[in-house]
């Protein structure tokens, strides 16, 4: 089996030369947020420090608001563009669902989480056509995931890049947080965002880079102070409770077929007369649709909107 | 806990119940169009003893006389002639006149071009399913090329017309398209016309399911719609979305709007500088 020992001699040759495993740092978050620009920051910080490095990326698809994300890997050699599962060593999250989404992709023994509690809903994956369903918007908290993370900070990046007067430098406040976990010197990284951001913008993303490092190295997430109350996503908005009642004039109807197939529920059927029938109203969400679709006028839909919190809807 | 109750539009109220259920076949599209006329008319707190309906022959023509309200029901063609008598004897009224394809294009394709050209403030809804459905469907000036029909049984080979471009053309104030299957868009652009000071032209792609529909397989009401929608660009994205890849699809929405001078208003001008010359 002269073929299998070859192999297996160049497996080892490999693995005699093997190069010290890059760094992954997997950079996330929605459209228009920065991801792209951090990540930029961070390449090119790694390039200046003479490292070699690989980044790839994927911005949301034709939608606005749709996912980002930045695999940057650093290192003396790097092969692959992309991180393996399990083994980012950061995860920095500029949006928090997108923080979640990618949890899997974190190292479970030794990788850092990091995230702006900022909660963008997506306008059209969370909706729920459910009657009265809230948005189907994650609901886990900070504590939640640290059963799952080594190291996990959740912070209100937005609120205090509003506070200095720029809420698009969040990014800037979490790339502060980002360089304690890396080994670059302060100036360094001071000295690349000079170089990235508008000259205009400089002086507050300036801030906005020590501000966040010195909330990771002031241990205030530890103390749980203000930010990390915030940092729990706030729950139980008001949602829309609904009461409809379809009103069926069966005198009209045609049995033309029109709702049937329109509705999006799938909730009306032709009874053995050819004519409309509520199958199933549990389902109705009152979207009107088949009201205002029949030909003949013989649905119409009563809404009636009560508001009432997550927690009574349950 | 809070109560509220929504949308007071209750189309009972702008109809003549007692001829319901009207006489169109299921599923016919005209039936959507007339929902979106009232619905118009509800949000714009139109008063029912101010609104003149007119409406020529055709089973567009027909929908008219559902309608609770002053209603023409006129010779074939001629509903915008009319309209036209009937606005400047009694321009208080808000006339609004009701038509198809044929009606509108073919035997009154003239008058058509005459009250675009002179821009008297009245609304003209044309709903377009490309066939004369009353007469049992013949061909019309908007039937698709290769379709059948009771007149052109080997298929149709006359290009029609693109009503909103001859419209736009011949000087209407304001055109505009919708299909059935937008039904709250359709309400909005007929609003938009109603409201417009000058002619205004709109485009309803309707669909004769009963008999234009079966002769040319296009299914039932449900999958006519919705080919229907894939044939037209949505006002809602801007007309923009798939440009590349459907060039020929028709856009929706408002497609032309122009200040000129609106007929009775520029008449009565005219006749104040006559007057005065004579005095
Ligand atoms: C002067 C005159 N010519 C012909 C007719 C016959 N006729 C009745 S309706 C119609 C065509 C209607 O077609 P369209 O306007 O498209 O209305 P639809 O029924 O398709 O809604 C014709 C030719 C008539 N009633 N009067
Ligand atoms: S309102 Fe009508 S179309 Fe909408 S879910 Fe209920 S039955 Fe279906
Ligand atoms: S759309 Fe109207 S006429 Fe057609 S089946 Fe439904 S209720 Fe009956
Ligand atoms: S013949 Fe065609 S246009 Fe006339 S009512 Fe029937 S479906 Fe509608
Ligand atoms: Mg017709």
């Amino acid at each position: 089996m002269s073929t299998s020992t070859s192999a297996a001699v160049k497996r080892e040759a490999r693995l005699d030369t093997a190069v010290a495993e890059p760094t992954n740092v997997l950079i996330v978050g929605v459209g228009g947020q920065g991801v792209i620009t951090v990540s930029k920051i961070l390449a090119q910080l790694c390039l200046q420090n003479k490292l070699k490095v690989k980044q790839s990326e994927i911005h949301g698809m034709a939608k606005r608001g749709g996912a980002v994300f930045s695999h940057v890997r650093f290192g003396s050699e790097v092969y692959s563009p992309t991180i393996p599962l399990g083994q980012a060593d950061i995860l920095l999250a500029l949006e928090w669902a997108e923080g979640l989404r990618w949890l899997s992709y974190l190292n479970p023994d030794s990788g850092t989480f990091i995230s702006d509690t900022q909660m963008i809903i997506p306008p059209f994956s969370c909706r729920d056509r459910e009657r009265g369903a809230t948005s189907n918007y994650v609901h886990r908290t900070l504590d939640q995931v640290k059963q799952h993370v080594p190291n996990a900070f959740a912070v209100d990046a937005t609120g205090m890049a509003t506070e200095l007067g720029n809420p698009r430098t969040a990014n800037t406040v979490l790339l502060g947080m980002l360089s304690t976990a890396l080994d670059f010197t302060v100036e360094d990284w001071q000295a690349i965002i000079a170089q990235s951001v508008p000259p205009k913008t400089l002086q507050v993303n300036q801030k906005a880079f020590v501000l966040g490092r010195e909330w990771i190295q002031s241990d205030k997430h530890i103390a749980a102070r203000e930010h990390v109350e915030e940092a729990t996503p706030p729950a139980a908005p008001m949602v829309d409770n609904v009461v409809v009642d379809l009103e069926i004039t069966e005198a009209w109807c045609k049995g033309c077929d029109i709702c049937v197939k329109m509705c999006p529920e799938r909730c009306l059927v032709l009874n053995s007369n050819e004519i409309v029938e509520l199958t199933d109203p549990d389902a109705c969400t009152g979207c009107r649709l088949c009201e205002w679709l029949c030909p003949d006028f013989a649905i119409a839909v009563h809404v009636q909107k009560i508001e009432t919190t997550v927690a009574e809807h349950r | 806990m809070t109560e509220t109750s929504m949308h007071a539009f209750e189309i009972r109220d702008y109809l003549r119940k007692e001829l319901m259920p009207h006489f169109m076949c299921p599923g016919c599209g005209h039936g959507i169009a007339l929902r979106a006329l009232l619905w118009a008319l509800y949000e714009l707190d139109i008063d029912k003893n101010n609104l003149a309906i007119v409406s020529g022959i055709g089973c567009s023509g027909r929908v008219g006389a559902y309608i609770d309200a002053n209603t023409m029901h006129v010779n074939h063609g001629r509903p915008l002639a009319y309209a036209t008598g009937l606005k400047l004897a009694r321009p208080d009224l808000e006339v609004i006149v009701i038509t198809g394809d044929g009606d509108c294009l073919a035997i009154g394709g003239n008058h058509l071009i005459h009250a675009c050209r002179r821009n008297l403030n009245l609304t003209c809804i044309m709903l377009n399913n490309e066939i004369y459905g009353m007469t049992g469907g013949q061909v019309s000036p908007t039937t698709t090329v290769d379709r059948f029909t009771t007149t052109t049984p080997f298929g149709n080979h006359e290009p029609g017309f693109d009503s909103c471009k001859l419209a736009a053309a011949a000087g209407a104030g304001l055109v505009g398209r919708e299909i059935t299957l937008q039904v709250p868009a359709l309400k909005n652009l007929i609003k938009e016309g109603i409201t417009h000071p000058g002619f205004a032209f709109l485009e309803v792609i309707s669909d004769c399911t009963e008999i234009y529909g079966r002769k040319n397989e296009l299914g039932e009401s449900p999958e006519m719609m919705l080919s229907q929608k894939a044939s037209t660009r949505s006002d809602v994205y801007g007309n923009s979305v798939d440009q590349p890849f459907r060039p020929n699809a028709f856009e929706t929405g408002v497609l032309t709007r122009n200040d000129r001078p609106e007929y009775a208003d520029a008449y009565k001008q005219h006749m104040g500088r006559i007057m005065a010359a004579s005095n």
